[in-house]
């Protein structure tokens, strides 16, 4: 199992064990068969030697002494490996290799010879006797023919034992794994780990499993926290907006004064969604719009497009509307309804002036376009909360957290691109 | 001229701000507002007078303001209640209108928007078969929405009617931008960050009452917003 991370290929544990074994291995074979190899043909040239010493003692001792000058021919004769010539000044007993060519497989072939001094009938000789090296040869294969095959078992044997080992071994590390995969804070079910005999992996899961509940407590009593603040918020808002409401009744102001109950007013306004949005987003959140039924995508849009274009006519944006499926969706429809004037309303609100807004759905895509800025927005941080592009506009920054929270909650995606000056939004079913 | 004179309200609010600047706004149109805030208070007051409406908060002191639909329930009465709550989720508003809530409104609210809320529940109960809203020269039909100005019908759009119940509702009182975009925009409200489009609004109505032979009684408040003044 190969994986990129950070642009790196990772290998799994087995890999790399096994990676380390064949190396050793493979280290092992090539310094172990030269030694191998050179020791036994070592081993056996001793031998040779040493037979070919013994002979020439059997020669001096029993052939020698009865030989004479005029049976040197035949002597030689029959003796095909032995000869006895003419004395070529070899004084000591010499070991040599020498080639020679083979009538029979008309081939040059190795043997080991010894050159000796002797003395037939007061007249000096040499006698020559050799052994054939092509069976030393033969051997020296079949050995290493059977190190091979022993090496070759040997880690064959050690491969398979590792894998089943380490299948064995580490399946309550990968059953563990698995649970952490599939762990998402923000959903109510928590990573069930199986029991395991081997220590380590006991640890590992007590220690995940504590890591796990103590990380979901907090996350709830945050969840609970930013609900119960929003909550909290709603009444002492009332009282502020009631306030302002009745106050502005009171009598007629200056013109700096009207301005300033203006800004107050718009004001209050913000907060006052911010404070819903923060709400709305801790309820999706609540799964507190967990009931779905099947809704079309482009009735939504129909029922709604006369609010859009109404709030689209101060820009004169040319809205397209492009709705030739009837995609029936599996969702909540307040949350469907909400996603979709999000989307409408964030593509009129950061478009420009005589801009163009394209809808279009098709088979399983809700495709959003339109023109605004000319940089394309940056990307990583676009669905969080508060992240504006521009932190001076009027938004509360959560509109797109919101549109992203339902979109997951209906396992949609939601994406964003910037293409030809326009922003795209796209929510594929 | 249509008003709501002599009309009584309940408040049930525990919130004595809020309650003070409820009562004071409604008072001004002619509404008398009489004030409990606690379930036991609403109970007793509820068992002894009729009232055109109640607004009912639902977090009080003594418990839920559930308690009280359910007493009018027992003890057969038909007032209209509306819930003014800071509660906002689906059960909570399901399980009012079952037990016989006719409206909801989530703090927080406008106090012209509560007005507009009460001034057509009061219509719906009391005015059956009476569904004419009549200003001066101006009479709204409210069911086949249509507006006649000196008896001589007027083309406009559900908008359009929409915004000139709630102005002349809103007799004399100044509503600001936000709280006109807020009542026209309905559930879009808490979406939308710009109140631009009020202005076009109000523009076209006028024009159309305008060229009907109708007065201005559309006043621009500087900066804030609108009022709707009968010279």
């Amino acid at each position: 199992m190969d994986s990129v991370t950070n642009g790196k290929m990772t290998k799994n544990l087995l890999y790399k064990t096994s990676r380390a074994y064949l190396l050793f291995s493979v280290v092992l074979l090539l310094v172990a068969a030269p030694l191998f190899y050179y020791s036994t043909k070592k081993l056996y040239l001793d031998e040779t030697d040493d037979t070919l010493i013994l002979h020439k003692n059997e020669f001096l001792q029993f052939t020698l002494p009865s030989l004479k000058r005029d049976e040197i021919a035949s002597w030689n004769r029959y003796n095909r490996n032995s000869k006895i010539a003419a004395f070529n000044s070899t004084n000591e007993d010499t070991l040599f290799y020498k080639s020679y060519h083979d009538v029979l497989d008309n081939e040059i072939e190795p043997y080991r010879e010894l050159n000796a001094m002797i003395t037939i009938d007061g007249q000096l000789y040499t006698y020559s006797d050799r052994i054939s090296l092509v069976e030393t040869e033969d051997l020296m294969q079949n050995i290493a023919l059977l190190f091979l095959t022993i090496i070759s078992v040997l880690l064959l044997g050690l491969f398979i034992i590792t894998k089943r080992l380490s299948v064995r071994l580490w399946k309550p590390f990968n059953q563990t794994l698995t649970q952490i995969e599939q762990f998402e804070i923000d959903k109510s079910k928590l990573p069930q780990f199986t029991a395991t005999d081997i220590e380590e992996f006991k640890r590992l899961n007590t220690s995940i499993e504590k890591l796990v509940v103590k990380n979901t407590t907090i996350y709830r009593s945050q969840r609970e926290f930013i609900e119960n603040a929003a909550h909290e918020l709603q009444t002492p808002l009332a009282v502020f907006q009631a306030k302002i409401d009745s106050f502005v009744q009171s009598g007629s102001f200056t013109e700096k004064q009207y301005q300033d109950l203006s800004s107050i007013n718009d004001t209050i306004a913000r907060l006052t969604r911010l404070n819903k949005n923060l709400l709305l987003l801790s309820k999706i959140e609540n799964d507190n719009f967990s009931e779905k039924e099947t809704i079309s995508i482009k009735e939504i849009i129909e029922k709604n497009s006369a609010f859009f274009t109404e709030q689209a006519a101060a820009k004169n944006l040319s809205i397209n509307l492009d709705l030739q499926e009837n995609k029936l969706v599996q969702s909540n429809p307040v949350l469907a309804e909400i996603l979709i004037s999000n989307l409408f309303l964030n593509a009129i609100k950061h478009n420009k002036t005589n801009g163009v807004l394209q809808v279009k759905l098709g088979d399983n895509s809700l495709v959003f376009s339109n023109s605004g800025q000319s940089q394309a927005l940056t990307t990583d941080k676009l669905f969080n909360r508060f992240s504006k592009s521009n932190p001076s506009d009027h938004g509360n920054g959560l509109g797109l957290a919101i549109i992203k929270k339902i979109a997951d909650g209906n396992n949609w995606t939601i994406s964003y691109s910037f293409e030809n000056l326009l922003h795209t939004f796209k929510v594929r079913f | 001229m249509f008003t709501f004179a002599a009309m009584k309200l309940l408040l049930i609010e525990d919130e004595k701000e809020l309650a003070n600047s409820i009562q004071s706004y409604l008072t001004g149109n002619d509404f008398v507002c009489e004030w409990a805030t606690t379930t036991q208070a609403a109970i007793t007051k509820i068992s002894n007078y009729d009232y055109d409406c109640i607004l009912l908060d639902l977090m009080l002191p003594d418990g839920n303001g559930f308690a009280v639909l359910q007493e009018l329930k027992k003890q057969h009465k038909t007032e209209g209640v509306i819930i003014i709550s800071a509660k906002e989720n689906l059960e909570t508003r399901i399980e009012g209108f079952n037990l016989g809530a006719d409206d909801y409104l989530t703090k927080p609210f406008h106090l012209s928007e509560l007005l507009v809320r009460i001034q057509a529940l009061i219509r719906r109960k009391n005015f059956n078969g009476n569904n004419l809203v009549t200003f001066n020269e101006i009479e709204i039909d409210t069911l086949s929405k249509m507006i006649k100005v000196n008896n001589k019908k007027v083309e406009v759009t559900k908008k359009e009617i929409d915004l000139l119940l709630y102005l002349i509702g809103n007799l004399n009182k100044v509503l600001s931008k936000s709280a006109i975009a807020e009542h026209l925009s309905g559930d879009m409200a808490d979406m939308l960050d710009n109140h631009d489009f009020v202005y076009a609004h109000i523009k076209n109505l006028k024009n159309k009452l305008k060229e009907a032979g109708c007065d201005d009684y559309i006043k621009t408040v500087y900066g804030l917003g609108y009022k709707w003044q009968n010279d």
